[in-house]
């Protein structure tokens, strides 16, 4: 007993030896930004005033600012619309993909190409197709003589709103439908067979055990892209620069106008709240089902 | 040497470069003395800078390096604002929009320029913008505008008259000529401006409500709900939604070249816009060449024609190595013969007003008479530190309005409380 006792303490040096290396990498780029955003957060940091400490004021005034508050549930609404429906498509994509074809991985490769786009430069593309004088999308109207006059798509609040879930949806579906790929690929092809001869209807195999059986990697899909829906900057920064008016400007953009004009601290606090969300949520998701396992 | 052998080494070997990387920024410095210039802009401007630069290295014997910027004006800021914030050695000398001097000055990031005569340039200019506690902290080097450019072959074509004077006969005449003109052209439009989400929204806002009386800031305090900027916004608006001249993406994507090019396809009358826009007007290809005016902008018949002013200006980090070459540099950047220089390179306008006056330019440039009427009544941007968040918020209830999403007073008044609320953070001790 002695004896295994030993090497066990000895294994674990040897185990944090080996970590030692990345825990270093990552408290050093994750967990050093990640306190230095929250004590930047409880200062006053102003580029132009002295730095000053003052606790929660930065929180209390992101309480009463209606702008922040406007973006909060911009943010959530952005989550709420655009997760679902692109893990939904990507569930479809994926299942499609599952079956044998012909060139099945040349369209497995071609799936994956808006994924491989920079986000930059998809969103610049979307500007091209949305936009009022040359944009493909009145180009199609006007093809098809489907109105007579041009539609100003970025110029109402929904219409803003729908194209960046429309070019968001476009952009990550793919990421999803890999994800359930690889989920979809692990079920035992013996289960179906199993499930055909008890005469099981397709409708039933889908719901009774193609999705209990990917419930893990679902999870797992919805985490990934609720992380980074929550954080959606690019897209807008592009498209709409948070108009009309405001109405899409999300948290991140939010905290990115207020560093940009010099508050360092007011935007780390909005930072701040971005992190709780997001983490909030994470937990919320691991704990709602046993994914522990697949991770 | 073993297969394990090697892949330590290479480990290390990374390890090294990792901490090179990271510790680099602490011993940042390079060569004492040597300039280090942060400039921004279009690729033909930072050639022209590069050529100025070897210039003015041939002459002093000092050596500068350019540090070339993103041509987007608001990113340039960005990267300006984290370098100063962090005290760091470098960049020495930069240039800055009109906009930002306020919030540089008072972050206390400008090194005073010491023994240069401010007096060959703009006075109102010099004192609104490049003074700060009775020290010259930065000098034009390129001047900017509103201005009005109008179709002259249209305006004689449909025998209208003259270019307006006031908003008024901007209205009537754009209506009369869109309403002919749109039955060969349907896309065609009577005013662009810039109208979308961002700066030069602002910027637009005060043109037309300076010349209604309005402002967006006076005596220390920031006053918005006022009847002279309600009129300019329900002008603004019904551009759009009731005489219908200005085109629907006006507030989603008119910023400065998707009016220059509206307008520049001959599918506008009139257009808002900088200086900038004329040589583009003018060169090869134009639609318009040939056939454009300026003009200063239409004022209610009661008020003034205003314009707001824009432009460039250099500065000397406080924090800079080098400060005493990098105020031999503006210097020489801010001289007439290297003014002039860049002035003929890019046809810029300078920010120097003896300038104005100079034959070689005028023959080159002869509407810079007319410009240097129009920059004498410019009018800055509050210069305040906090400009930028007064800006955005502005920006974001002036566009709410374009949009037909909220009332003036309504935008207004919101803008004002939520600047109020802002100020509060910021003055309390």
């Amino acid at each position: 007993m002695p004896v295994k006792q030993n090497r066990s303490e000895g294994d674990r040096a040897d185990a944090f030896g080996f970590m030692f290396p990345i825990l270093f990498f990552m408290s050093a780029l994750i967990m050093v930004p990640v306190l230095g955003t929250l004590a930047d957060s409880l200062y006053r940091d102003v580029t132009y005033l002295p730095r000053k400490f003052i606790g929660l004021e930065n929180y209390l005034a992101l309480a009463n600012d209606p702008a922040f508050w406007k973006s909060l549930r911009f943010t959530f609404l952005f989550v709420a619309v655009s997760v679902p429906i692109e893990v939904c498509l990507g569930l479809c994509m994926a299942m499609v993909v599952n079956e044998a074809f012909p060139f099945r991985g040349f369209v497995r490769a071609t799936l994956l190409i808006p994924w491989a786009v920079p986000m930059a430069v998809s969103g610049r593309v979307f500007e091209l197709i949305f936009n009022y004088s040359y944009g493909a999308a009145n180009f199609l109207l006007h093809v098809f003589d489907l109105s007579r006059e041009p539609v100003n798509w970025l110029g109402s609040e929904i219409g803003a709103f729908a194209a960046l879930v429309v070019t968001d949806a476009w952009k990550t579906t793919p990421f999803a439908a890999i994800i359930l790929l690889a989920g979809l690929s692990s079920i035992p092809g013996e289960l179906y067979e199993q499930a055909k001869i008890d005469r099981a209807s397709l409708v039933q195999r889908f719901f009774r055990l193609t999705l209990p059986m990917l419930k893990p990697v679902l999870i797992v899909a919805f985490l990934f892209r609720t992380i980074q829906a929550l954080q959606i900057f690019d897209y807008i920064y592009v498209l709409t620069g948070g108009g009309p008016g405001g109405s899409t400007t999300s948290l991140s953009l939010f905290a990115y106008n207020h560093f940009a004009s010099g508050d360092f601290g007011y935007g780390s606090a909005a930072s701040v709240i971005l992190f709780l969300i997001a983490m909030s949520l994470s937990t919320f998701y691991l704990a709602g089902g046993a994914v522990r396992r697949t991770l | 040497m073993t297969h394990g052998g090697s892949l330590y080494e290479l480990g290390l070997r990374c390890w090294l470069v990792f901490l090179l990387c990271v510790l680099s920024p602490c011993c940042e410095g390079g060569e004492p003395g040597r300039v280090v210039f942060s400039v921004g802009g279009a690729p033909n401007e930072l050639d022209a800078w590069e050529e100025l630069v070897k210039d003015f290295e041939k002459e002093s014997g000092v050596s500068v390096e350019l540090l070339r910027q993103p041509s987007d004006s608001a990113q340039q800021r960005q990267g300006l604002i984290v370098s100063l914030n962090g005290k760091l050695r470098n960049p020495d000398v930069f240039l800055m929009d009109v906009a930002w001097v306020g919030l540089f000055a008072h972050s206390e990031w400008l090194e005073p320029l010491r023994n240069i005569d401010p007096s060959p340039y703009f006075e109102r200019v010099i004192e609104d913008v490049d003074t700060f506690r009775g020290e010259l902290i930065a000098l034009p080097v390129y001047m900017d505008g509103g201005l009005l450019y109008f179709r002259r072959d249209l305006l004689d074509a449909y025998e209208v008259g003259d270019f307006p004077s006031t908003w008024e006969e901007l209205v009537s005449v754009s209506s009369k000529v869109q309403a002919k003109k749109r039955e060969v052209e349907p896309g065609f439009y009577g005013f662009v401006w810039q109208g979308a989400q961002y700066e030069g929204l602002v910027c637009n806002f005060l043109e037309f409500a300076g010349s209604q009386g309005g402002f967006l800031f006076r005596d220390a305090q920031v006053i918005l709900d006022t009847a002279e900027n309600r009129r300019a916004l329900h002008l603004m608006h019904d551009l759009i939604w009731k005489h219908g001249i200005s085109p629907p993406n006006t507030y989603t994507e008119m910023r400065e070249e998707q009016a220059r090019t509206y307008f520049q396809e001959g599918q506008a009358l009139f257009e808002r816009n900088w200086p900038y826009a004329w040589k583009l007007h003018q060169a090869d290809g134009s639609r318009v060449k040939g056939r454009v005016d300026i003009a200063p902008l239409p004022a209610p018949a009661t008020g003034k024609s205003m314009s707001t002013l824009g432009g460039w200006h250099i500065g000397v980090s406080r924090f800079s190595d080098a400060k005493e070459n990098s105020l031999k540099f503006v210097k020489y950047v801010a001289s007439y013969e290297g003014q002039k220089k860049m002035i003929l390179r890019l046809g810029w306008n300078p920010g120097r007003r003896d300038l104005y006056e100079d034959q070689d330019l005028l023959r080159e440039m002869p509407f810079l008479k007319k410009l240097a009427v129009i920059f004498l009544n410019a009018r800055s941007r509050p210069v305040i530190p906090y400009y930028t968040q007064v800006s955005d918020v502005s920006q974001r209830w002036i566009n709410a309005v374009l949009a037909d999403r909220v009332e003036p007073h309504k935008a207004l008044q919101n803008a004002e409380e939520e600047i109020a609320a802002l100020l509060e953070r910021y003055t309390t001790k």
